[in-house]
């Protein structure tokens, strides 16, 4: 059989968020040769994305293409089945919120669940590089519940009429909002242009005013600082005779799956996001790692994180205007720190412009179908009052048993097996959990009565719990963690597992602005290891 | 020239399912793109009269367009917590049109004329026959539509342009506007839209 070798000195496995802010921060640094393998086709090109948009508003298609892969239906709540350059941040939302200073300390401060093995002020530089990469528009929130070294980059996104409307209302049930940072561009930025709110950021955003990770590849590609390969799935690490380090990674080219390509690498860097890193982790199982590679705690796959959702849909005496810009919101930290002696509920909060409720309809009251002027008569008056969608994500402390396993039943295409998602909650958060959710539908009760409003159905519980990540869990004790404060594997010096996977605990809001902080404060390790650039750039490649 | 239902059963007696669906489709749309007064009468009937005949006119044009693009099994944006892809179902519009080619034969039935010849008050007659035993409970999307009246209805109903005339406010959903108007109240609309 033909063995093809590639001689690189990074090796970054995947081509996600947490992959381009790395090898962006080490284009920039080092002059290390750096190769990208992404097991996914290359992206939808910007040019191209107007007319997928369009197909997506008309039909609800995927605006990205043939992004996946063939047969990997698995078992359990995995979060999206898109795989391609870009990776799940071709289709995200851009909502940018960091994690707060409590997330970092939940057992030392309330006594509940892993200390991570850094600080928020430790973290904090690494926020702000990641926010100036990639563009994030936010506004600063009171000081004490939302700390940050630097303003934002950019302005906020400016409140919709709508919810400048909403956010009086919850400053009259006590609440202070502001508005939701986001990685969209409120002023040109980095050759991309200001957002013109159409309102379809998550799939697609049709002129590349939201960030994502295509932008980064594309500036290195055309710079020629890194080599990107598609199509090409890494399926194992092979580990040096001592077993300390890995010597080279196997991969197949979805093209020649019969010309297996080994990847020869000083430094790895496994960046395939919570459920993809784990997986190949556990699928190089070999003699000096009969569990999987970097897994002697066995850990690997283990203690998944994410935290769940209640929502509901308030009835408000406002006039509001649904669709000024309906995916941006407004948010607040002020659950998300505990008043000193209460009971561990922590969440966050954002309400929304929402047309629920509010929708044309065809039959009336009476149940009568309603046909011409009478569907458009009974819609104005339907309309005279508002709606706004409410939801709170609140923490779910991850138990040990919350894992990524191999599911021997199903084999992808080169029969490796696929990975089997079950999420738990540890002990302390589903005894918590029924006087969380309780509390949540008691604090939406309260803002819909200090609004003079109702709830237009009751709150509903999402047991998806979003954001997910971990699996290769960080600490400083090798028997407790999979890797260190920086992403490098307790077991083999020259590997390191990055972003998602590495969270101690998946915290309250989205976590993918936490992820790429804590990818590029992994570059920030590599680097020592690797020749520094002899060029000095300043600022990040785009 | 043979009828299109006949021409159907011609096609159906002698391809394969899959190419039998795509040519069904394809005779579908040019039966409709050919004669399209049934649908535009239908149009007369559903939609606002605020729209004015022109507007109506474009809603129909819009809604044969939709229906001419639409593309049997392609993939649908991935659902969110699950790894099962989904795609689109088989072309409603050969549905559609047999119900259009339905809503002829009722008014000749009932009347002696074609559905586009009948009074207002008539056709709407008509279209409340044809809905009887639909489920009518919600708005649904247009792909969901069973009957191609209320298809046509969800077409418009699901539109930026039905959104601003409801509120009579120039809100551009899902336009591109300027990002630093959106601190404003949306500017009325002009009455123009609403002859
Ligand atoms: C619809 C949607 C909306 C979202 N909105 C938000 C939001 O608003 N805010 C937020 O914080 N988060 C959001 N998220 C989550 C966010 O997109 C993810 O957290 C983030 O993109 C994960 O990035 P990653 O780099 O960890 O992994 P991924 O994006 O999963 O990237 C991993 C890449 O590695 C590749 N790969 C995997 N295994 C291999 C292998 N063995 N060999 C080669 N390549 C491999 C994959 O193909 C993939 O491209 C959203 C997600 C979705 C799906
Ligand atoms: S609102 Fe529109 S322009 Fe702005 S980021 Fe979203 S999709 Fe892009």
């Amino acid at each position: 059989m033909n063995r093809r070798a590639i001689e690189t000195d990074v090796c970054i496995v995947g081509s996600g968020i947490s992959a381009a802010m790395i090898a962006e921060r080490l284009a920039r640094t080092t002059s290390a040769k750096i190769l990208v393998i992404e097991a996914g086709d290359d992206t939808v090109p910007l040019a191209q994305r107007p007319a997928a948009r369009e197909r997506f508003l008309r039909y609800n298609e995927n605006p990205w293409g043939v992004d996946h892969l063939e047969g990997y239906e698995v078992v359990g709540p995995l979060q999206s089945r898109s795989m391609q350059v870009g990776g799940l941040a071709m289709h995200w939302g851009a909502v940018t919120p960091r994690f707060s200073p409590e997330d970092f300390k939940q057992h030392s401060l309330y006594g509940v669940g892993t200390d991570w093995p850094i600080t928020y002020e430790e973290l904090d530089p690494f926020y702000q590089e990641a926010e100036e990469l990639m563009g994030v528009a936010g506004a600063q929130g009171p000081d004490d519940l939302d700390p940050r070294g630097k303003p934002f980059p950019l302005p906020a996104i400016p409140l919709t009429y709508n919810l400048e409307l909403l956010k009086k209302w919850a400053s009259s049930a006590g609440i202070v909002m502001w508005s939701q940072p986001a990685a969209k561009n409120s002023i040109p930025y980095r050759g991309r242009p200001t957002c013109c709110r159409n309102d379809t950021c998550s799939p697609i955003c049709p002129i590349g005013a939201k960030y994502s990770p295509d932008f980064t590849w594309n500036a290195l590609r055309k710079t020629n600082r890194i080599a990107l390969t598609t199509r090409m799935l890494v399926r194992k690490l092979v580990l040096s005779p001592d077993g300390k380090s890995v010597s080279h990674a196997i991969a197949v080219n979805r093209d020649r799956p019969d010309e297996p390509v080994e990847l020869h690498a000083k430094q790895f860097v496994v960046a395939a996001g919570y459920t993809w890193s784990s997986h190949l982790l556990l699928l190089s199982a070999q003699d000096k790692a009969p569990n999987g590679v970097a897994n002697s705690s066995g850990l690997v796959g283990k203690y998944l994180a994410g935290h769940r959702n209640v929502q509901t849909t308030v009835e408000l005496p406002l006039k509001l205007y649904p669709g000024m810009n309906e995916q941006h919101s407004l948010v607040t930290k002020q659950f998300m720190r505990l008043k000193s002696g209460s009971e561990y509920i922590r969440h966050d909060l954002r309400i929304w412009e929402s047309s629920s409720g509010r929708t044309a309809r065809l039959i009336d009251d009476a149940g009568a179908l309603m046909l011409g002027d009478a569907i458009l008569d009974d819609w104005r008056r339907r309309t005279r009052t508002g709606t706004a969608r409410v939801r709170a994500y609140y923490d779910v402390i991850p138990d040990r048993s919350s894992e990524l396993t191999l599911d021997a039943t199903r084999k992808n295409a080169y029969g490796d097996p696929l990975p089997k998602l079950a999420f738990r909650d540890a002990p302390e958060s589903e005894s918590m959990r029924g006087r969380t959710e309780e509390s949540i539908r008691g604090l939406f009760a309260d803002m819909a009565r200090a609004g003079n409003g109702r709830l237009l159905r009751a709150p509903t519980v999402d047991n998806f719990q979003d954001h997910p990540s971990g699996g290769c869990r960080m600490g400083n004790d090798a028997s407790s963690s999979v890797v260190d404060s920086w992403g490098r594997t307790h077991d083999h010096a020259n590997l390191f597992v990055v972003g998602a996977p590495t969270c101690v605990s998946g915290s309250c809001a989205n976590a993918t602005l936490t992820f790429c902080a804590l990818a590029l404060r992994s570059a920030r390790e590599l680097e020592k290891a690797l020749p520094r650039s002899t060029t000095t750039r300043s600022g990040t490649v785009e | 020239m043979p009828t299109r239902r006949s021409f159907l059963a011609s096609l159906a007696a002698t391809v394969p399912l899959a190419v039998f669906v795509r040519r069904a489709h394809a005779a579908a749309v040019v039966h409709l793109q050919g004669d399209p007064a049934t649908l535009d009468a239908l149009a007369l009937t559903v939609l606002p009269s605020r729209l004015g005949r022109p507007g109506i006119a474009r809603e129909a044009a819009s809604f044969r367009d939709w229906a001419a693009n639409y593309k049997e099994s392609a993939e649908l944006v991935h659902g969110y917590g699950t790894s099962r892809l989904r795609s689109t179902g088989p072309t409603p519009l050969t549905r559609w049109t047999t119900q259009l080619d339905q809503l002829d034969a009722d008014a000749q039935r009932l009347h002696q004329h074609r559905f586009r010849e009948l009074s207002a008050a008539n056709r709407e007659q008509v279209v409340r026959d044809a809905l009887k035993g639909e489920r009518l409970d919600r708005m649904p999307t247009v792909v969901d539509a069973n009957h191609v009246a209320v298809a046509l209805l969800a077409h418009f109903y699901e539109s930026p342009g039905a959104a601003d005339l409801c509120y009579e406010a120039q809100i551009g959903r899902q336009t591109c506007r300027p990002l630093a108007a959106q601190s404003s109240k949306p500017r009325p609309i002009l009455k123009v839209l609403e002859r």
